[in-house]
């Protein structure tokens, strides 16, 4: 077999047993790896609570890692959030997919709980679980740095340990499986850490078609001003979008009550570059190197981390952002999550955080003293906690990114499709509606978005499963990705039959999400946006979104879907239709 | 959507791709709606509704020349390989479809084959072309579709003449009565443009209007600019030339802010022509006879090099304009066109297009674009007219 490995590792932290088991060929050509694997793997698990012990939590790489392929050494983190309660997954990249594949393995499959903490070790001569005591309480810093002589670390920090439930887990590199909180079930589970050692190869079926899509994709990259442009993330990583956001008035600011921040301009990407020395860095084999770190090799903030450590919560210092970046890794928080939370917390209270407590906060959030206690549970049940539950922007209890539903109909609309939750990755309508890629298409307008926003899931589902990163798409398309995938796998794989897995996966998500009481009455937006105008600015006026018609849309989306007027399956097994 | 299939049908019509009565639409959004000539909107419904895709177009091309690539082709062949690079980049190989091969009902086929490319090419019915997130994408796909046969075709037939039965006379008539000649006659610029936005803005805009109404090129194919103090005014990405309004970025000189992250892929080829030439405007465009001239080289027989489009170091000539190789966007292209364009005011990229200046305004560089196409399109006609000789 050519592309897949073929095994996942099983461990089984209560009986502390480490076993490598075989994954049938079919289930891999029809979930391809990442997070379709991992979500095919929790169809006997989804019902469980995401603190149960049996609960699995899977690391899944794909057909791609291994091999040359632009922006492939990822993997997808999938198990059942405690923020949201929904089937979860997460992208990420750095260097631990690489190893992992390296490894022999497709997966890791991890059940269980250990009755004291433990760290886990992958190497191709030998998996094993090891005692962690000692480090438990470190900070994420000092775990790799004990662990790295055995390979790539990932681990999580004390917000993991203490159950925060948007708790991350974080790559040694300094990338992070992100805002749904499995870092809270890795630490519930007693599993501090993962190292992994692997140098082998992954085979290409065919290599001289490889390296004409290979090419292909680097083509297409090149000529793709956001990728390779000098205005684009590979020269100022994903802050090149605070310019850019500001000036089409849609950078949530203050809790999302406008949409404009006049002092953006000092965490720009030029800003940060000037003030922070930025350099390139990224994932391992990645031609982009989107990542940034100061001169001294501390990882800089990205653009929903300066938005929402800026705008969102009034600052305009960038060094405070950056500690708050640097801090938030340290400590195994996710940044989107903690900045909306206290962006939310400091409207309840009637005063926004500055610099220094949004700093003391984190701590606190971190180990749960004092108010971060409850401030540890996210913005959702905050709210609530402080009688004002309108003032969580959250869809599905996960924070909104830095992308403002009102100057975007079709964000608008994909942040409730979503089944993570308020998440600006399952459909990244940015791309077409800001970024005009492939094509643009009208931002205010609701039209034809039903059917863009359900392709588009599709698409970033086989994305998130092959697994390369959603960047590599503002330039290529699965058309090219499909043909390394063929030449890799040497199985064929096209555009369509692509988006045809896309579809089956987001559809056993929707699935898993409905069988755990999600419905149509979860699927809308906090009332702020249909009653709220954005700020106006430089010709463009951001009015409420018209509540009929985003319903009518979201009606439409459920047709094209297959679904019910409540979104739900009407009594289909779907589960017994796949394979 | 019914506006944008009535939208995009009349571009087919205005830049005269497709013949008025073969041009259908097929878009999905929770229903299906076809619209256009009935036998082509059957087939377009019939295959879009095969496709997770938004959109799809079939229509018959206003000149033969896609069918002639498929009768010339060899038995084993089943697809077209654009030699342009514009197009090549974005569509990799056209697949075809031979009038025998058809079934009664074509629909599943054409939905397997463009399931892996964008357009396809169907015997005696036309090209058909599909848009996934838009209807203007299916519109951009046929366009590239047709620029990409029409640069092929008349490649070949320089490069190996006339082969099938009322080829010639196509041919012929393609030259005298479809082809129109090309002129700036007539038309308004601002002789000298002035450093204020507001004008700048407009006059952008009207130039675009004037490439596209004027054929020098199809609405998708280029990009404009002009430099105004320590701005560049540039079209973005993905804008069409005749709806520039609304599409054009102010990009500081110095990268103090990334608001001109949504500008064309050509912005650092811009930016460097204006540091070592002194232009005030810049104007790109892809003319189809220039691509097809930039081809040609009398060396490639004993040139070690393959990948001419953007390995070739040498600077070649077209009736005084320097043609040079390179990549779109980060690649080649802005290091090599930069020094040679300054002399005569335009150069050539191979396979691509036309690069022109205008030292105080847009007149003088759409007027060499006319020229450098004029130019090509009567050497390309004088080698045709020698090889049969």
């Amino acid at each position: 077999m050519f592309g897949w490995t073929g095994k996942l590792l099983h461990v089984d932290l209560t009986r502390g047993t480490c076993e490598r088991r075989e994954i049938p060929a079919d289930i891999l050509h029809a979930y391809l790896g990442g997070r379709g694997l991992g979500v095919r793997l929790m169809r006997d698990y989804f019902r469980l609570g995401p603190f149960e012990p049996d609960l699995p939590l899977i690391f899944a790489v794909g057909p791609l890692c291994g091999t040359n392929s632009p922006t492939a050494a990822r993997l997808a983190c999938v198990s059942r959030s405690p923020l949201t309660g929904t089937i979860y997954d997460c992208s990420a990249g750095g260097r631990f997919a690489w190893r992992l594949k390296g490894a022999g393995l497709d997966a890791l499959f991890i059940t269980g709980k250990s009755p004291h903490p433990v760290f886990l070790s992958v190497d191709p001569a030998r998996d094993e679980l090891h005692p962690a005591q000692s480090l438990w309480g470190k900070g994420v810093k000092e775990t790799v740095a004990a662990l790295s002589e055995r390979g790539s670390v990932t681990t999580i920090g004390p917000a993991g340990e203490h159950g925060v439930l948007f708790a991350n887990i974080m790559m040694g590199e300094g990338n992070s499986i992100g805002r749904g909180g499995l870092g809270a079930v890795m630490g519930a589970k007693g599993l501090k850490a993962i190292t992994v050692q692997g140098d082998g190869v992954t085979g290409v079926a065919d290599k001289e078609r490889f390296e004409a899509a290979r090419a292909d994709v680097m083509r297409l990259f090149r000529a793709s001003p956001v990728i390779f442009g000098e205005l684009g993330i590979a020269e100022y990583g994903t802050p090149a979008l605070v310019d850019l956001m500001a000036q089409r008035r849609m950078a949530p600011t203050e809790n999302f009550r406008s949409t404009f921040f006049a002092e953006s301009g000092n965490y720009s990407g030029p800003a940060i570059r000037k003030e922070c020395g930025a350099k390139k860095e990224g994932c391992y084999g990645c031609p982009i190197q989107c990542k940034k770190a100061s001169a001294a090799g501390e990882p800089l903030p990205e653009y929903e981390t300066v938005n929402h450590f800026g705008a969102l919560n009034g600052i305009s210092d960038l060094h405070a952002i950056v500690k708050a970046n640097s801090l938030c890794n340290e400590l195994g928080l996710d940044t989107i999550s903690a900045a909306a939370t206290l962006s939310a917390f400091g409207e309840a209270r009637g005063r926004f955080p500055d610099a220094a407590e949004v700093a003391s906060l984190l701590a606190d959030i971190a180990y749960r003293h004092d108010q971060g206690e409850l401030l540890s549970l996210g913005s959702r049940r905050v709210a609530e906690i402080m009688g004002k539950p309108e003032l969580s922007m959250s869809v599905k209890s996960l924070e909104l990114p830095a992308y403002d539903p009102r100057g975007a109909y079709g964000m608008a609309l994909a942040y409730v499709t979503s089944n993570r939750g308020g998440c600006h990755l399952r459909a990244y309508p940015i791309s077409h509606e800001i970024l005009r890629k492939p094509v643009p298409t009208d931002r205010f307008s609701f039209s034809g978005k039903a059917r863009i926003i359900k392709i588009a899931e599709d698409v970033n589902a086989a994305v998130d499963s092959l697994v390369a990163c959603k960047f590599a798409f503002f330039g290529a398309t699965l058309e090219e990705y499909g043909e390394l995938l063929s030449a890799v796998t040497g199985v064929e794989y096209g555009p369509e039959s692509l988006k045809a897995i896309g579809d089956r996966i987001y559809l056993t998500e929707r699935y898993y999400n409905c069988a755990n009481g999600f419905s149509h009455a979860h699927d809308t937006l906090p009332q702020r946006f249909f009653e709220e105008a954005g700020s106006a600015g430089e010709g463009i006026e951001v009015p409420p979104i018209d509540r009929v018609r985003f319903e009518e849309e979201l009606q439409k989306y459920y047709r094209i879907r297959g679904l019910d007027a409540e979104g739900g399956f009407g009594g289909r097994n779907l589960l017994a239709e796949l394979p | 959507m019914r506006d944008q299939i009535t939208k995009y049908t009349g571009k087919l019509l205005a830049d005269r791709s497709a013949c008025a009565d073969g041009i259908a639409f097929a878009a999905q959004d929770d229903v299906l709606i076809t619209a256009g000539a009935p036998e082509l909107a059957a087939l377009a419904g019939g295959t879009l509704s095969r496709l997770n895709s938004l959109a799809l177009v079939a229509a018959r091309p206003s000149l033969p020349f896609a069918d002639f690539l498929i009768a010339r082709a060899g038995q084993g062949e089943e697809c077209i390989v654009p030699q342009d690079t514009e197009t090549r980049t974005f569509l990799h190989d056209i697949p075809f479809l031979r009038r025998q091969d058809l079934p009664d009902d074509p629909g599943p086929l054409l939905a397997r084959l463009l399931g892996t490319r964008k357009g396809v090419i169907v015997e005696g019915i036309g090209i058909v072309a599909v848009g996934a997130i838009t209807v203007e994408q299916a519109f951009i796909n046929y366009s590239s579709v047709f620029h990409s046969t029409f640069v092929k075709y008349l490649q070949d037939v320089l490069a190996d003449g006339f082969r099938l039965p009322g080829e010639r006379e196509a041919f012929d008539s393609f030259r005298r009565q479809w082809l129109r000649p090309l002129s700036a006659t007539g038309l308004d610029f601002i002789p000298a443009l002035s450093q204020e936005k507001e004008e700048i803005l407009a006059e952008i805009e009207r130039v675009g209007r004037y490439t596209v109404e004027r054929g020098l090129v199809d609405s998708f194919f280029g990009n404009i600019s002009a430099v105004a103090g320590e701005l560049i005014y540039i079209s973005q990405t993905a804008a069409s030339l005749d709806e520039l309004r609304g599409c054009i970025d102010p990009v500081p000189a110095d990268n103090s802010s990334t608001t001109g992250i949504t500008a064309s892929s050509e912005l650092l080829a811009h930016r460097k022509i204006y540091e070592q030439t002194g232009a005030r405007v810049i104007l790109h465009g892809h003319p189809k006879f220039s691509v097809v001239m930039s081809m040609l080289c009398d060396r490639k027989a004993e040139c070690a090099i393959k990948d001419c489009w953007k390995d070739c170091p040498h600077v070649r000539e077209l009736g005084g304009t320097p043609v040079v190789a390179g990549e779109i966007g980060a690649g080649g292209l802005a290091k090599r066109v930069p020094p040679v364009i300054g002399a005569g005011g335009s150069a050539i990229v191979y396979g691509h297009g036309v690069f022109t200046l205008g030292r105080e305004g847009f007149g003088e560089a759409f007027a060499a674009m006319v020229d450098v196409e004029n130019f090509c399109r009567d050497e390309y006609f004088r080698r045709v007219d020698g090889a049969k000789g």
